[in-house]
């Protein structure tokens, strides 16, 4: 059985499916796998980031590419709960972020940079916010384990 | 029947914490390669290179930039017989060969994957050097450039050498045997000989290619 929770993120209303595992008690639920597309370059940050995560019981890979103009439609398609992409230069957002968290205000991104030891966590509030993650497996772990606000009917 | 895996130990130096950590883990769950350090540049990494005593170093750019570029020759004295292979690097052809110089054996670009740099690790370490084909291929034109400059000095009359003897050095230089030198100028293979010996005894060399140095030395050369 499936229940529904409304959950507030800014201005948006979202919908969460969470598993009822029986336990009438309120305050334990079953939490799904968060849910990763991981999209940066280079190919070593890659495979890099894919060790990292791939590893972790509780996170899904749900797709994997390295072609930007494919990112989109693979966000379309799997509507993972978290992107990861490149961050190429310090302090400059890249150029999806804007675009991709406007249309999908629930995902977060991650921008990875792969020669500096600060990456970008991106997320929409509002307006998009940003706070820096050390480029660390546990600085990426930190920011993809980071819990969302929940609401109970 | 188990057979005992020799693990080749290999310290990881790059600037980036993810790079350091990630790869660790890659390289640690192979069952022939060990992790023996991990570290950011600091003025004490080659000591403490040193003490790990690793067989391959694995680097990326950033920590050798950091260094002043003197990081690879001053590990290579600090540790004997270190194989260095650089990581996440650029396909330009000066940075390559600049790098070939310092004496790095192993050079794997950024698109590379992770299992190449596993890759690279075991080649360099069972004595192979390990380059992109583009960049290999800048090699080999840089040292046919090199060779084909070889024999453009001209040598000091000041060093006492008759015209005979220069001309010998300069077809010496290039890599000419005596049968080869004879055959060119006309000469027999003993005149050609008996020209070297005197050549030698007047440079104070002991034997042709310290002759050939000697004559390329600042000064020596017109």
């Amino acid at each position: 059985m499936v229940l529904p929770f409304l959950c507030a993120s800014g201005s948006h209303l979202n919908l969460i499916f969470f598993p009822f595992t029986g336990d009438t008690s309120g305050t334990e639920w079953a939490v799904q796998r968060v849910r990763v597309l991981v999209a940066n370059r280079p190919r070593l940050m890659r495979d890099l980031v894919l060790a990292t995560v791939g590893d972790q019981p509780d996170i899904e890979i749900v797709g994997e590419t390295q072609d930007e103009a494919e990112i989109t439609e693979l966000v379309e398609r799997m509507r993972p709960d978290y992107l990861i992409v490149s961050s190429e230069e310090p302090e400059v957002r890249p150029g999806l972020c804007g675009f991709l968290l406007g249309r999908y205000p629930q995902m977060k991104i991650l921008a990875v940079a792969a020669e500096r030891n600060n990456s970008i966590f991106y997320w929409a509030f509002v307006d998009i916010r940003s706070k820096r993650v050390e480029t660390s497996e546990q600085g990426i772990l930190s920011v993809l384990r980071s819990k969302p606000e929940l609401v109970e009917i | 029947m188990s057979v005992a895996v020799e693990n080749i130990s290999v310290f990881i130096l790059a600037e980036n914490r993810l790079l350091r950590e990630a790869l660790t883990r890659l390289l640690n769950k192979k069952t022939d390669i060990r992790v023996v350090g991990a570290s950011a540049f600091s003025p004490q990494v080659v000591g403490q290179i040193a003490a790990a005593a690793p067989e391959v170093l694995l680097s990326d750019s950033a920590a050798i930039g950091l260094s002043d570029l003197q990081l690879i020759p001053e590990v290579r004295t600090a540790v004997p017989g270190l194989k260095v292979v650089m990581v996440g690097m650029e396909a330009n052809r000066e940075t390559f060969l600049r790098a070939v110089r310092d004496g790095v054996v192993g050079y794997v670009l950024k698109d590379a994957s992770a299992m190449e740099v596993a890759a690279a690790v075991r080649s360099v370490a069972g004595d192979e050097a390990v380059c992109p084909p583009t960049l290999c291929l800048n090699l080999f034109q840089y040292v046919a450039t090199q060779r084909a400059q070889a024999p453009s000095f001209h040598i000091k009359h000041s060093l006492g050498l008759t015209r005979r003897e220069q001309q010998l050095v300069q077809m010496i230089s290039r890599g000419l045997t005596n049968k080869e030198i004879a055959s060119q100028l006309n000469l027999s293979e003993q005149t050609v000989k008996n020209h070297i010996h005197r050549m030698l005894r007047k440079l104070g060399a002991s034997d042709r290619l310290a002759a050939v140095e000697l004559c390329r030395m600042p000064g020596a050369v017109a």
